[in-house]
């Protein structure tokens, strides 16, 4: 059972096409990576899904109610978390989450408990404050705040983490995974580690469509690519490495990424074999997993060519 | 209308906090002060400039002399601050950004026009109102005569103008993305209807004439049925413009 569903969705803007056909299907109780370069149309869609722009042609709907364009309809069930998102400085966040959740219908009193509730889960104060005078983070935790109020069945975050410091965005994506199974959320980045730290479900949008969807393990399995990773004292020592392996092999700096399709052990013995025997000494030995940015570059680099 | 009411609390509290309320009870409570004291002043102020030279005797002043410095500020000053205040209103919002959240909480967004414009509205009743009764309590106690018998029939043209001046101002900072739009674009409407003035025949159609007949209302030398047209062409130019507004900002992307 999904709980959004695109198909077909093609926008354009002047002469250029950003959206070209997108199919997308998010499972229920998901956490879905929606993962594209800069650019490729992760915040268009997004909006699209909220019915804050036109569709040029497709259909949309969430929770099987279709999305129209500035009808609000659908978004009694969603929560929006913007990238950058912009609030009134001149409010306390008491005040801005009641503005909110009257919006979406909510009263009094469940309604202070709620945002009590909220501004405690995102460890934000309930005081006399105003939002002008707080950080980055503490505006991405409101926004947190006022995107769960409602207790929305669909969470979207366009960009959660990309403006927050390493520990901002760690306590973020904790956040984020601790949602799970409470509702389904939807998030764009183009920070890959993110996605693979939270995510169930992926799709990379690249060139207007989404050209992989699905389970992060599947994919993983999909796309595996044994290799090893072999690391230097020095380029130069890697350079001599590289031809003394006498198989494929890409070098990088000090490291040697040797790809393989037999046994591991086999391998990694015939290696060291031959480095040896070429008087090289690897300082270190590492069997490589495949990644979801192994899966982006070659899902993007396929389409490329 | 629960989504109005909600969006006009939020207005309410972004005039009082952003001190907009404040700088239009000041400049109007300063004019209702200064229109009377000005008008009781003046001959004292010219003797005192020219001294013994002055060629010819000053007329005393009278209350009309006040309703006219009343009526110069309010029409020259007074609807300019107004545009000025509301300028950004909408262009603001959407520059920054901080009508997403709302939206997508299920805020239409015919009820964001409409609680700014209802704002504005009130604001600009509650201002002139407020001066206009300084400058009646001022003027009945420096001026007891009978120069000015229709006081409380010339102030309503005025107030119908900022219905009409402040959809104008609406329209500019919801057609153009920036603070100062809607000040333009209402200096240029205002431009464009002195202009239009200088037409005799449009004359009394022209909503300009709300805010430039005022003085012969108060003495008594025009009939308000002369403005009537006028008064007609306002309202209905003014929700015609808000109901354009309303329109385009549907069509805007945010």
């Amino acid at each position: 059972m999904a709980i959004l569903e695109l198909q077909r969705v093609t926008k354009q803007f002047g002469d250029q096409r950003v959206l070209k056909g997108l199919d997308l299907t998010v499972p229920t109780g998901s956490i879905f990576g929606f993962v594209g370069e800069n650019g490729a149309g992760k915040t268009t869609t997004m909006k699209l899904i909220l019915g804050l722009d036109t569709l040029d042609s497709g259909q949309i709907t969430v929770a099987g109610q279709p999305v129209r364009y500035g009808q609000t309809v659908t978004n009694q069930v969603v929560g929006y978390l913007p990238d950058v998102p912009a609030y009134y400085g001149y409010m306390t966040p008491t005040e801005y989450l009641t503005l909110c959740g009257r919006l979406t219908g909510m009263h009094q009193p469940d309604l202070a408990q709620r945002i009590t509730q909220m501004l405690k889960t995102v460890d934000l104060p309930q005081n006399r404050h105003r939002i002008h005078g707080f950080s980055r983070g503490m505006k991405q935790r409101l926004g947190i705040a006022q995107a769960l109020l409602n207790r929305p069945q669909l969470l979207i975050c366009d960009e959660p983490t990309s403006a927050l410091d390493p520990n901002g965005r760690s306590e973020f994506l904790d956040l984020l995974a601790s949602l799970r199974g409470e509702m389904t959320i939807l998030f764009s980045t183009h920070i890959l580690t993110d996605v693979e730290r939270i995510s169930d479900q992926v799709g990379i949008l690249h060139d207007g469509v989404l050209q992989v969807q699905g389970d992060l393990a599947a994919l993983k399995r999909q796309y595996a690519q044994s290799q090893v990773q072999l690391k230097f004292a020095s380029p130069t020592i890697a350079k001599q490495a590289v031809a003394a392996i006498a198989r494929p092999a890409v070098q990088t700096g000090v490291h040697v990424t040797v790809p393989f399709q037999d046994d591991y052990g086999t391998m990694v013995e015939a290696t060291l074999r031959a480095l040896l025997a070429a008087n090289v000494v690897p300082l270190a030995v590492d069997r490589q997993e495949t990644s979801l940015e192994d899966i982006f570059r070659e899902v993007t680099a396929c389409r490329q060519q | 209308m629960q989504a109005t009411m909600t969006f006009w609390h939020k207005e309410w509290l972004a005039a009082w906090r952003n001190y907009h309320v404040l700088i239009l009870a000041v400049v109007f409570v300063i004019f209702g002060i200064e229109a009377p004291l000005m008008a009781k002043l003046m001959p004292d102020l010219m003797k005192l400039a020219l001294g013994n030279q002055l060629p010819i005797k000053l007329p005393q002043p009278t209350s009309s002399d006040s309703w006219q410095q009343f009526y110069k500020n309010t029409s020259q000053i007074g609807i300019f601050l107004l545009a000025l205040i509301f300028s950004g209103s909408v262009s603001q919002e959407v520059s920054s950004g901080t009508l997403v959240n709302l939206v997508t909480k299920g805020l239409p967004r015919y009820a964001v026009i409409m609680a700014k414009y209802l704002v504005a509205v009130v604001q600009w009743v509650i201002a002139i109102g407020g001066s206009f009764l300084i400058t009646w309590g001022y003027t009945a106690y420096y001026f007891p005569d009978d120069k000015s018998p229709h006081v409380w029939l010339a102030i309503w043209p005025v107030l119908l103008f900022g219905l009409f001046f402040i959809a104008v101002v609406l329209l500019g900072s919801t057609l153009i993305n920036s603070n100062y739009a809607g000040f333009l674009v209402a200096a240029l409407v205002f431009a464009g209807l002195a202009l239009l003035n200088y037409v005799k025949a449009v004359k009394r159609w022209n909503p300009l004439a709300l805010v430039t007949d005022n003085l012969d209302l108060v003495r008594g030398t025009e009939k308000i049925t002369h403005i009537l047209p006028a008064c007609g062409v306002t309202v209905v130019a003014a929700l015609v413009i808000l109901g354009v507004t309303i329109w385009t900002f549907n069509r805007k992307r945010l």
